[in-house]
């Protein structure tokens, strides 16, 4: 089923929580919806939901207008962050309500219980309580309502927040096969972007009310849009350098690198990876800085330099050391360079 | 009255139980001190329905048997020689007080939910408008002699067409938090102050001494306190059950019954209990509204106190057998007045 958004703002008094957003979800996409809290993402979403008004533009689900349709005929589910899960019923009670709801017979409702909970591994606790179950058992509960409807589109507001770490991982993962399984549109909202990379096929990346870029995960990765995406997405984030951008060259003190973009901004700044840096002997790279700090993550070392108040990352082969204080030269690889316009944040290509 | 409050009683048993041997000692004499004074009373009407006038009049005598014979001579008095002018206030007490606070129940937890959930912005204006016409149509049929259908009729017209004219200039509006003050206020009142008007009003429709007369009236004055207690037990339901039942296919009232009423249980036992007392052993309006027909339970304590004298030992038995059945009904939904009942809905 497809979801087009057109323009769709909504302000609370003089208050604009999201401004003119435009997407079409495709039928079966998985879109996350990404950014950090207050930039909107949740707002969106509740308004596809229909539990939020839309202050102007419209709202289609499969080619039919839903503005101003209630949420109880615009044949979406919703997983909360909360769960909400009713606590005076119990688990099968839960998941049988919306068919309930429906007055659908109850034979039909019990046979599609079973089989949405065998779906979701909840089987033998169909007649405990919310309360009786562990927070990994709510969550799957919450997922079994919404799928128990086969409804024509999921709408996912942080489910996984509320997990440890390790449960969310191996959430993650169920939710992905789950999605493909069904093929169901899913439009999914978090603020963690390795859940965005790693569930998505697209994710649009929203802050402060307006969408930032909208693409593949590799995309949005490879070839952000601005300075925003460019800072937002990558964990440890992309390292800055202000400088100018002139006739094909970039010009900062004690830097000067050669780059195939033809674009030119006065007031510039440069943008690499920490993966896309190497570490040189002093003199010997395209800019000098002094060791901060050195961490071994596993793979690699995180090599943290400082130069002139400014720090960059650098992910260096796991064998690397160094002391403290120790000058470097650092080498960036001028095809991983990102231009970026220092007033507006544009990307200068 | 017993409404647990779960988590202080926590706090206090745990502060119990880290206590010294001396302290102990003290807090649990005081305790029992305390359990004495607030049940002699109850132990005193006890023996009181079981007294000759003599035993009363000469005592004060303490213990049965020893003190004093004890005699059935009041209980036969009210439940044999009185029989049906007991059995009837009885029943009226029973059927008004159950009936009002079932309505009151109903009306004010309905009333509470939408002032919870809803915004509400009546413009001052369009209040004024209101009130200013009511006050016209009621000197138009008291002075004018305007039949009152007329003018009722022509005031809910005019109230219509002028209030559709000007409301969209008015731009002045109260919210809900003045709308819930504004229901509490009603209990400011001191009742007597009401009392009469409530009277003179019934009386002209006819109504006095009638059961639906007491029952509209214990309705009316017990709603702000339902719609008051009932409205911060919905307050502190999570949006997002209903938000859930609402995309699960739910309407606004089966989310209401369904959901918002089975997860309030704890705050409908309570507010109802303390609802039903009230409408108990209300006496002030009871006595205004109330001749031999509807007379109610506490009018018929009070008339034992009549041209011979308060006759202590009827008087007693009907206290006692007045609060047996709230101090069962007290005991039944304790169950229902306790913490829990939310665990589980959201998050861990």
């Amino acid at each position: 089923m497809t979801i087009r958004l057109d323009r769709i703002s909504k302000s609370f008094g003089a208050l604009t929580v999201l401004q003119e957003l435009s997407l079409t979800v495709e039928p079966g996409e998985f879109l996350v919806l990404l950014g950090e809290s207050g930039c909107g993402k949740t707002t969106a979403l509740r308004m596809i939901a229909g539990l939020e008004s839309v202050t102007s533009g419209r709202i289609e689900i499969n080619g039919r207008e839903v503005t101003d349709v209630a949420p109880k005929d615009r044949d979406v589910a919703m997983v909360f962050q909360s769960y909400a899960l009713y606590p005076h019923m119990t688990v099968a009670e839960n998941i049988g309500y919306p068919l309930k709801i429906r007055q659908a017979p109850n034979s039909e409702i019990q046979a599609r219980v079973r089989e949405v909970a065998a779906q979701v591994q909840l089987d033998p606790l169909l007649g405990r309580y919310p309360r009786q179950l562990s927070g990994g058992q709510r969550q799957r509960v919450a997922l079994a309502r919404a799928i128990i409807r086969r409804p024509a589109v999921f709408l996912m507001d942080e489910p996984l927040s509320n997990l440890d770490a390790k449960l969310r991982g191996h959430m993650r993962a169920e939710l992905k096969h789950m999605q493909h399984d069904l093929g169901v549109t899913t439009i999914y909202v978090t603020h963690d972007q390795i859940e965005a990379m790693t569930l998505a096929h697209r994710v649009a990346l929203l802050d402060h009310g307006r969408l930032q870029q909208l693409g593949p995960p590799a995309e949005i990765y490879n070839d952000p849009d601005n300075l925003f995406v460019a800072g937002f997405i990558g964990s440890p984030p992309m390292n800055f350098l202000k400088g100018a951008l002139k006739a094909g060259r970039f010009e900062a003190p004690g830097i000067v690198i050669g780059t195939p973009i033809r674009g030119e901004a006065a007031n510039a700044v440069a943008g690499i990876r920490p993966e896309d840096c190497a570490l040189a002997a002093a003199g010997a790279g395209d800019l000098d800085a002094e060791i901060y700090s050195t961490e071994l993550i596993g793979d690699h070392v995180l090599v943290t330099c400082q130069r002139e108040a400014q720090t960059i990352a650098i992910k260096a082969p796991k064998d690397y050391s160094a002391d403290i204080g120790a000058q470097v030269g650092i080498r960036l690889n001028p095809q991983s360079l990102y231009f970026f316009d220092g007033t507006d944040g544009r990307r200068v290509r | 009255m017993t409404i647990a409050i779960p988590a202080t009683q926590a706090v206090a048993r745990r502060k119990l139980g880290a206590m010294s041997p001396g302290t102990a000692i003290v807090v649990y004499t005081l305790l029992a001190l305390w359990t004495l004074i607030v049940l002699f009373p109850l132990y005193w009407v006890a023996i009181t329905s079981l007294k000759e006038p003599i035993d009363v009049s000469t005592g004060p005598y303490y213990l049965p048997f020893v003190d004093f014979q004890p005699s059935l001579h009041a209980w036969r008095y009210i439940f044999v020689d009185l029989a049906n002018d007991t059995f009837r206030p009885y029943m009226n007490s029973v059927i008004v007080a159950f009936i009002s606070t079932t309505l009151a129940m109903l009306a004010g937890s309905m009333a509470a939910y939408a002032l919870a959930r809803f915004t509400y912005k009546p413009k001052i204006g369009i209040i004024l408008l209101f009130i200013l016409l009511v006050a016209l149509v009621v000197a138009a049929v008291m002075h004018w002699s305007v039949d009152w259908r007329i003018a009722s009729a022509s005031g809910l017209a005019l109230f219509f067409l002028i209030g559709r004219a000007v409301a969209g200039r008015l731009r002045r509006s109260v919210g809900n938090s003045d709308i819930l003050f504004w229901m509490i206020s009603q209990r400011i009142l001191p009742p007597v102050v009401a009392a009469i008007p409530i009277y003179v009003m019934f009386q002209r429709l006819g109504m006095l001494d009638t059961h639906p007369a007491l029952i509209l009236t214990y309705m009316t004055v017990n709603l702000p306190i339902v719609v008051w207690l009932m409205y911060d037990f919905f307050v502190g339901i999570p949006k997002d059950l209903e938000e859930s039942a609402q995309l699960d296919g739910a309407g606004r009232f089966r989310i209401f019954f369904g959901i918002v009423l089975p997860l309030s249980k704890a705050g409908l036992a309570a507010t109802s209990l303390l609802v039903l007392i009230m409408a108990w052993n209300e006496y002030l309006l009871a006595l205004f509204l109330s001749t031999a027909h509807a007379q109610t339970i506490p009018l018929l304590v009070a008339a034992q106190n009549a041209t011979r004298g308060p006759q202590w030992w009827y008087m007693s038995v009907l206290i006692i057998i007045m609060i047996l059945p709230v101090m069962a009904l007290a005991l039944a939904l304790q169950r229902f007045i306790a913490s829990g009942l939310l665990l589980g809905a959201v998050k861990g």
